[in-house]
């Protein structure tokens, strides 16, 4: 085989590789897809117990000075 | 070249009846072939995922009550959510809340009765009152417009007893992918009490990367307020009285931001860190609330003036939340601080654990740390013989003091779809209400006017196609 | 069995969160059977039961061995052979898949991995190749009058298109013979689930992305039913910035065109969706208006 056919080779064969390898996730940090199965808990959403946070949040905005946060945003009553 | 096109569905009917067919002739029994499409008696369709649209509806009550007879409130509110298949959320939320009870009014306590002039609402020749019941007497002389008294006993925090409030609001939310970008939407709300109005939108855009592991967002809000009180809004620092006022409205704009990262760091730790900036420019004054002007010498108050606010006010805020999910526990711990340019810094801490006891029962205790120096126009009082400041109010939202707030959830999970949760918690301010410059009889006073409350909350969470 | 001894050998069974993990290889795919369960006995049994009943199926079907009722099948050509019940439903099934999918699915295309060898490479068959091998393609030259088959010479029987997602179904149902537990048995990503989970939740099942830049297209959770991927994610040519999947359209005896690089299908049992997942591949360019059409719970990816 000449070189330059294996050269042509070894690009297939990697081009290949990185199609199968993508699957592996190994160019990602952090967990692979079939490690976040406790992610998908309720416990662990971020955006869960909405209300319950709600009603945290709207007590603490009318007793204290600061608001939001926590991404939700604060205010809309007159409990100023 | 496709396949005859048939009654829609014929297809796959066929080849869902194939493949039973021969499951069952090799030996299958006929009740291990559940279709999640048809749901079958006995087999409930449990599949809440993406590719699955489904709603959550959720109905939850609060009951909140401070000590010493001052605010209590019941909140109920429900909120809809309804999932597409393909990521599209859309959410509907209701909420109404009834607030009554006395609240401080701002003013010092004193060693002799001190009383108070606010006007009085008229309506088609009657005078309504917020709340005649709790001790305030309408005064009405010929000639002179009605006035409400009430009066504060010697050696306690005055209180303005007779306030009760409705209010109502509603949101919405919509949100999906676009394109590459993995989430994209928009909402708005609106919030309306007797002397209070809101109208909020804001819209967001989210990104991830790095295998869904990483998310940034940003989110825009913007927020137009009126506050149109009893009787008229008061000029500022002018003496209290039963006067009617005007303007009869002011407004007040709120424009902000929060950029956001989420990571799930390891198969157990998820991270959020939030920036968020705010900025409100307007009319930013409790109109009831007054501060107390006191005798240089004798600490008396000589008179009770409404309180003034700047116009602006610009904050903000760095954020930070870790989850860890070591099963059966799930730790909570996230930081806060915050800062603006009314001289207010603020740190906050909380922590809860959540324990899981059993598949379908937790209990979570928490508790939450708070400590926030005062507004640099934040006064007790204001001393008669110094000039008047342009800006002061003695809210004790902008002094100086710390809070604890400890906490307990439980929930039950009541069957794949439901889930009741409980939550009650224990809220207390603690300040200083001895300050140095406390003259005369303030000394003998305690002035600091922080809550103690306790709230209960009843949360049912019901998931349905 | 000679076959369920060498497989007690190799099976390793661990626990694995709230769950009993077995993991082994058969049918050249990494196999697992998760059981939601305390007792060690009831998951080793159950994972067994799984594990033997995959590798007499693979015994049974894999075309890669002469001594295997297929082997025995293609090496019979021309000849009348006497087949089993078990095949014989199996080629009934094949028999009225066929005719409902008008030719796009037909059993006797495993032929054509003679000259279509997907290895990643650039090597595609010529024209004159492929007409060569037409001769020996189509479903309606096989004669078949149960329990009877006769094969033209040179033509060959493939389960190849069904045989890991009827193993699947058949190795749960065996499991579930031996216990109430609740199971998921997935045979490299075709699964079924014997119901929800003790607490009443899903499985959660994460379903691949063949992109190189999202590791996963989403969490499904299932209580019930069966998921299969039918696409291109491992077996491709790679010609000229072309890619040819691996799925053949018997009819023109070349890889469909324009067919998403891949579809998964949720479904009562795994033949049903595997059925759909290689039918949907099989329209091509219209594979999401035909699940669309057919009303089927289906992720495409192109």
């Amino acid at each position: 085989m000449s070189f330059l056919q294996s050269l042509r080779r070894g690009a297939r064969f990697a081009v290949a590789c990185l199609g199968l390898g993508a699957l592996g996730a190994c160019t990602t940090i952090g967990p692979s897809p079939w490690e976040k199965d406790l992610m998908a808990r309720k416990e662990m959403q971020v955006s869960a117990y909405a209300p319950l946070k709600a009603a945290d949040n709207h007590v603490y905005f009318s007793k204290e000075a600061s608001s939001g946060g926590s991404g939700f945003a604060g205010g809309g009553c007159g409990c100023n | 070249m496709q396949l005859r096109k048939r009654r829609k569905g014929s297809v796959r009917e066929q080849i869902a009846a194939l493949s039973a067919g021969l499951l069952a002739v090799s030996g299958i029994p006929a009740a291990a072939q559940d279709n999640p499409y048809a749901p079958v008696s006995g087999v409930q369709d449990n599949n809440f995922g993406p590719g699955a649209a489904y709603s959550e509806l959720d109905a939850a009550l609060l009951v909140y009550q401070e000590a010493g007879g001052r605010v209590q409130a019941i909140e109920p509110s429900a909120n809809l959510a309804v999932h597409g298949a393909h990521g599209e959320t859309f959410s509907l939320g209701l909420i109404a809340d009834a607030v009554s009870g006395a609240t401080p009014n701002g003013a010092v306590p004193s060693d002799q009765v001190q009383t108070f002039l606010t006007p009085v609402m008229l309506s088609g020749g009657h005078a309504t009152v917020t709340g005649a019941s709790g001790g305030s007497t309408i005064i009405s002389l010929p000639g002179i417009p009605a006035v409400r008294q009430y009066t504060a006993a010697a050696n306690t925090l005055p209180m303005d007893k007779g306030f009760h409030d409705h209010r109502g609001a509603i949101d919405f939310n919509w949100s999906q992918p676009l394109g590459h970008i993995s989430d994209v939407g928009f909402g708005g709300g609106f919030s309306r009490e007797q002397d209070y109005q809101a109208i909020s939108g804001n819209a967001h855009i989210a990104q991830n990367f790095n295998g869904d592991n990483t998310t940034l967002s940003l989110t825009l809000n913007t927020e137009l307020d009126s506050s149109f009180p009893f009787g008229g809004v008061p000029a500022p620092l002018t003496v209290m009285s039963g006067a009617l006022k005007s303007p009869s409205t002011r407004d007040k704009t709120q424009l902000g931001f929060v950029v956001g990262l989420t990571e799930v760091v390891s198969r157990r730790w998820l991270l959020q860190f939030n920036y968020s900036f705010d900025s409100q420019s307007g009319y930013q004054n409790d109109p009831y609330r007054i501060i107390s002007v006191v005798d240089a010498t004798s600490g008396e108050p000589t008179a009770n003036l409404y309180e003034n606010r700047p116009n602006h006010r610009q904050s903000q805020s760095l954020f930070l939340d870790n989850k860890f999910d070591f099963d059966p526990f799930v730790t909570d711990i996230s930081l806060r601080y915050f800062k603006d340019d009314w001289g207010i810094t603020s740190k906050t801490a909380e922590l809860s654990e959540r324990i899981n006891l059993g598949r379908s029962f937790f209990i979570e205790p928490d508790v939450r740390w708070y400590q926030q120096s005062a507004a640099n126009f934040f006064h007790y009082f204001l001393n008669g013989s110094d000039p008047l400041p342009a800006f002061a109010s003695s809210d004790t939202r902008l002094g100086k003091f710390s809070s604890l707030t400890y906490g307990m959830k439980v929930g039950f999970n009541l069957t794949g779809r439901t889930e009741l949760d409980l939550r009650g918690m224990y809220y207390q301010q603690t300040g200083d209400g001895h300050p140095a410059d406390a003259i005369g009889q303030l000394r003998q006073q305690n002035l600091f006017a922080g809550t103690k409350a306790a709230f209960v909350f009843l949360e049912y969470t019901w998931n349905f196609h | 069995m000679a076959v369920s001894l060498s497989s007690a050998a190799t099976l390793s069974v661990d626990r694995c969160g709230c769950d009993y993990l077995a993991v082994f290889r058969a049918m050249a795919t990494p196999c697992e059977v998760r059981s939601d369960t305390d007792d060690a006995t009831q998951a080793h049994a159950a994972a067994e039961a799984v594990e033997a009943e995959a590798r007499r199926i693979e015994a049974k079907f894999s075309r890669y061995r002469s001594d295997s009722v297929i082997g025995m099948i293609n090496a019979g050509a021309g000849h009348e052979i006497e087949v089993d019940a078990e095949t014989a439903h199996l080629l009934d099934f094949a028999d009225h898949c066929y005719r409902l999918s008008r030719g796009l699915f037909d059993v006797t295309s495993g032929v054509l991995r003679r000259i279509w060898r997907f290895d990643g490479s650039d090597r595609l068959p010529n024209e004159d190749q492929i007409r060569q091998m037409r001769a020996f393609v189509g479903w309606h030259h096989v004669v078949w009058k149960r329990p009877v088959l006769r094969l033209a010479p040179g033509m060959e029987i493939d389960f190849g298109g069904i045989a890991k997602e009827y193993a699947v179904d058949r190795a749960l149902a065996a499991a579930r013979g031996i216990t109430d537990a609740p199971l998921l048995v997935n045979f490299g990503g075709d699964l079924c689930v014997s119901g929800p989970r003790r607490n009443g939740s899903g499985w959660k099942v994460a379903i691949e992305s063949v992109d190189k830049e999202r590791s996963a297209a989403g969490l499904l959770h299932l209580s019930s039913g069966a998921i299969a991927t039918s696409g291109d994610a491992r077996r491709y040519l790679l010609k000229d910035g072309k890619r040819y999947g691996h799925i053949l359209d018997p009819r023109s005896c070349r890889p469909v065109e324009q067919a998403p690089r891949s579809v998964t299908v949720a479904a009562g049992t795994c033949v049903e969706a595997g059925l759909i997942a290689t039918l949907a591949i099989l329209q091509g360019k219209t594979a999401e208006k035909f699940l669309k059409r057919e009303g089927a719970r289906a992720w495409c990816i192109r």
